[in-house]
């Protein structure tokens, strides 16, 4: 008699598409996975304790290093965060310029999702082409800030600086060719009949499991369910703003990545809208050098390129955090991970992972 | 029709292969830095400053280990400056916090080095230094 | 035989040898190896241009140079590479069967060089010209996969054994097809010999008498060649090369030697089989077998560097569910074909 038993593989931390060092356990049956369980804290690095023991002002550059390819997004859900507490009024044109910044930087971190989900299917050049693009963003921040990747550029009560004409004619130029781009990777990869076959009707994640996960941001919307908290929980201005939020039918990776790639125009229109409608006045408030909140805890939730970036503080009244919590959405999502792959095949684990687009430095903290 | 995606596909790579390369040659070519960027060593400007040791407070690593010394005419000045650049984020908040702009970056990010030791070094020794070079 | 540039410089060696011998049997056996070591020369040079091939248009479809720092243009970089392998620490893991493991490698590279015997190079230059030639050629191709099979189940390792799996159920799908489609070229020349396929295709490729043959077989042929959409069995990013996983250094090296002496190989058989093997006006026949096979190669290559990878359940659906029907289809359709041109 024939009998057939299930093994179990370890897939990472060391593999080449688990985004930096993710284990996953896969029980499988040949090619069939019966489960597969995430391992992570390969790359923790203690972030919300170190927070404790630095000031407020001290803390920013952390926020960076949780999710190294958006971190203007941390920036602004750890400022926004702080401010409610100390309750800080930010002016119009910081705000304004907050929301440009956000929009980029969720531009270019789609285009990093673009990119790895290529390769994780094989396209190499399917990944070069969104990186280069993604490189002029970069340019964009190196010349506002002088950092490519831990920008610390939004700070509590405004911006660092001001925008400074040569970087509005850089945005500008940007966007003019950011049409170009997209359409390039239609063309290469979104029309791609392979590409499609790999992705359609595999690994879906029904709006109801999403839910009950806890999901959020593009994940959650490619099921169907219409969350945005720029729409509904408007925070920084975005009220201002006229965009649409795409969403998916299914909840398969096609449409986790369509969600994504059709997110980057609606970014680039919030850019130009912001960018004609720029208010002139103060880019920073008046925030005391030393920042001593009054005691007391503020959770606030902004909608980064993953999902609800959220900071939870609780203040004892000195220059310090007292306690400092943040809501990963990598991580959250990253739970999600068994669901989407039972049943499927090894090759669809990869892109699973891929379409949850987890950021290792995020996941693990 | 099935089969057309992979032709435009085909399509969109030909025209890359005989399009312009975005490749820096690099020793040779080097891309300017940023006037706002922030890396390399930090370049102390000794007549400007007044060893107010600010800088040290802001900074979020204590990657900086300042001594301070106050000579015979009873004026403080910075003996020692040392800058732990291994574990420096790079979050210009110590630039930024000096009240009289003494600190400045010296933009030169061929910084890498063999031995871990070499990451950390004294401004004021570099300035000395300088200073002998003419 | 009238005969090529090739032919003509062969028959000159032959000449010179035979003077300074005097002997026929030693001159004729002298031939025989020098003949050997050509076949070698060419894979492992082929090989070594490829590699430079390959980076170079990886590089320029992705807005990079490529390699260009070692020596000329770069053109030196693969051999500084062969060096560096050679160089490498030799690892062997502690759970692997030694000696199946082992040889391996130096196995693989058997059936990838064996097949080279039967390719016609130009007009008269073929090694041996055996009377079944196209069918030695697939029979010779598809032992790769049990090497494939034995390194992979010999490494001990659960990815290089997936690979080996994988292996197994891509060849066995990728023959059949490729057979069929390469039947319906024997019924049209009426010769399985390789030199008589490409002497019927001195006026009319048949490329543009099998049009549907020529494109089930370009795709099989990239299933058994294992290269992008369809290389399942390395698959990098789902299962880190499969079968190689554990090999390091000068054994890796085997195995990319012969990868890429298979890419020529299928190259070449594309080029006798369906783009008229080395017919071609004015230049000599070997130059315009160079430049054909080195177009099919950049095809080969090109097609990797825009393609997605396909799952493997899919590669399967595609070769049964679609090429072989087709192929089918195209032998019937052959047959009808030559009835009525003979009837004519
Ligand atoms: S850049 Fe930041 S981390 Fe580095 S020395 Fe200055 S304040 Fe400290
Ligand atoms: S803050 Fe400026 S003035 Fe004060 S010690 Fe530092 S460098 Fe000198």
């Amino acid at each position: 008699m024939i009998q057939t038993e299930s093994y179990k593989l370890s897939m990472g931390p060391v593999h080449p598409s688990t985004h930096g060092v993710l284990q996953v356990w896969l029980t499988l049956d040949g090619e069939r996975i019966l489960r597969a369980d995430p391992c992570m804290g390969y790359l923790h690095r203690g972030i919300e304790k170190l927070l404790e023991k630095r000031t407020y002002f001290q803390c920013l550059p952390y926020t960076d290093r949780l999710d190294y390819v958006s971190a203007m997004n941390n920036n602004l859900g750890y400022c926004s965060a702080v401010e409610k507490l100390a309750q800080i009024e930010v002016p119009k044109r910081a705000q304004y310029i907050r929301v440009i910044m956000a929009e980029l930087n969720r531009i270019a971190s789609h285009m990093i999702f673009i990119g790895s989900l290529a390769v994780d299917l094989g396209a190499t050049t399917g990944m070069i082409y969104p990186f280069r693009d993604r490189e002029r963003i970069l340019d964009i921040f190196n010349e506002l800030c002088g950092a490519r990747m831990t920008y610390s550029y939004i700070r509590i009560g405004g911006v660092k600086s001001d925008l400074a004409v040569k970087v509005i004619s850089m945005i500008d130029d940007f966007l003019a060719k950011l049409t170009d781009m997209i359409d390039e990777y239609n063309d290469l990869l979104t029309g791609n009949e392979i590409f499609q076959y790999r992705l359609k009707n595999t690994s879906i994640l029904t709006a109801k499991q999403a839910m009950e996960l806890g999901i959020t941001g593009p994940m959650l919307r490619a099921s169907g369910v219409s969350y945005d908290l720029r729409k509904d929980n408007t925070y920084c201005s975005y009220e201002d703003f006229d965009f649409s939020i795409p969403l998916g039918e299914k909840g398969d990776n096609w449409d986790r990545y369509i969600v994504r790639l059709k997110e980057m125009s609606e970014s680039a229109k919030i850019i130009k809208q912001a960018l004609a409608g720029l208010p002139t006045g103060e880019f920073m408030a008046k925030v005391p050098k030393v920042l001593k909140p009054p005691k007391g805890e503020v959770y606030d939730v902004t909608e980064g390129p993953r999902g609800e970036v959220g900071y939870h503080i609780v203040s004892d009244g000195s220059a310090k955090p007292y306690r400092v919590h943040i809501r990963r959405p990598s991580f959250i999502n990253l739970q999600a991970l068994d669901i989407m792959c039972r049943g499927y095949l090894v090759g669809d684990v990869v892109a699973a992972m891929s379409t949850i687009d987890p950021i290792m430095g995020e996941v693990d903290c | 029709m099935q089969g057309k995606g992979l032709l435009v596909g085909l399509a969109v790579t030909l025209k890359h292969f005989f399009g312009k390369k975005e490749t820096v040659q690099y020793p040779e070519e080097k891309i300017p830095m940023t006037e706002a960027f922030r890396g390399g060593k930090l370049l102390l400007d000794e007549k400007k400053c007044i060893s107010c040791k600010l800088c040290a407070m802001a900074c979020p690593n204590t990657a900086l280990d300042l001594t301070v010394e106050i000579d015979e005419n009873k004026k403080r000045h910075m003996k020692n400056y040392i800058h732990k650049a291994g574990r420096c984020l790079y979050c210009n908040f110590c630039v930024e916090a000096c009240p009289v702009d003494a600190l400045s970056w010296d933009k030169n990010y061929e910084n890498s080095c063999y031995y871990r030791e070499n990451l950390t070094y004294d401004a004021v020794e570099n300035n000395r230094k300088d200073e002998k070079n003419g | 035989m009238q005969g090529g540039l090739l032919v003509i410089l062969t028959d000159k060696l032959f000449y010179g040898i035979n003077y300074l011998s005097g002997n026929e049997f030693i001159s004729q056996l002298i031939m025989v190896i020098v003949q050997i070591m050509a076949i070698f020369a060419v894979i492992s040079l082929a090989a070594i241009i490829q590699v430079y091939m390959e980076r170079r248009i990886c590089g320029f479809i992705q807005d990079r140079l490529g390699p260009n720092r070692v020596g000329p243009w770069g053109l030196l970089q693969t051999v500084a590479d062969m060096i560096k392998l050679m160089g490498k620490e030799d690892i062997i893991p502690v759970k692997a069967q030694r000696i199946l493991w082992g040889i391996t490698p130096m196995l693989l590279f058997i059936p990838a060089a064996l097949i080279y015997a039967v390719f016609p190079f130009d007009d008269g230059a073929v090694f041996v010209d055996l009377n079944v030639g196209i069918f030695f050629v697939m029979a010779v191709m598809s032992q790769s996969v049990l090497m494939f099979l034995l390194g992979g189940f010999a490494s001990e390792n659960k990815y290089s054994f997936m690979g080996a799996m994988r292996a197994v159920a891509q060849m066995l799908s990728s023959e059949i097809p490729m057979a069929f489609a390469v039947l319906a070229v024997v019924m049209v020349s009426g010769s399985l010999k390789m030199t008589d396929i490409v002497a019927a295709q001195s006026n009319m490729w048949f490329i543009a008498v099998e049009p549907l043959a020529f494109i089930i077989f370009t795709i099989s042929i990239l299933m058994e060649i294992n290269r992008t959409p369809f290389d399942l069995v390395e698959g990098e990013s789902e299962i880190i090369a499969g079968p190689f996983t554990e090999y390091s250094g000068m054994r890796w090296a085997l195995f990319f030697l012969a990868e890429y002496a298979n890419l020529l190989s299928a190259a070449i058989l594309t080029v006798t089989l369906f783009l008229g093997g080395w017919h071609g006006p004015v230049l000599p026949g070997i130059l315009w077998f160079l430049i054909k096979v080195f177009l099919v190669i950049f095809l080969f290559m090109w097609i990797r560097w825009t393609y997605p990878r396909t799952r493997i359940d899919q590669m399967m659906a595609l070769s049964w569910k679609v090429l072989l029907p087709l192929a089918l289809f195209n032998i019937a359709a052959t047959g009808i074909g030559i009835y009525i041109y003979n009837w004519m």
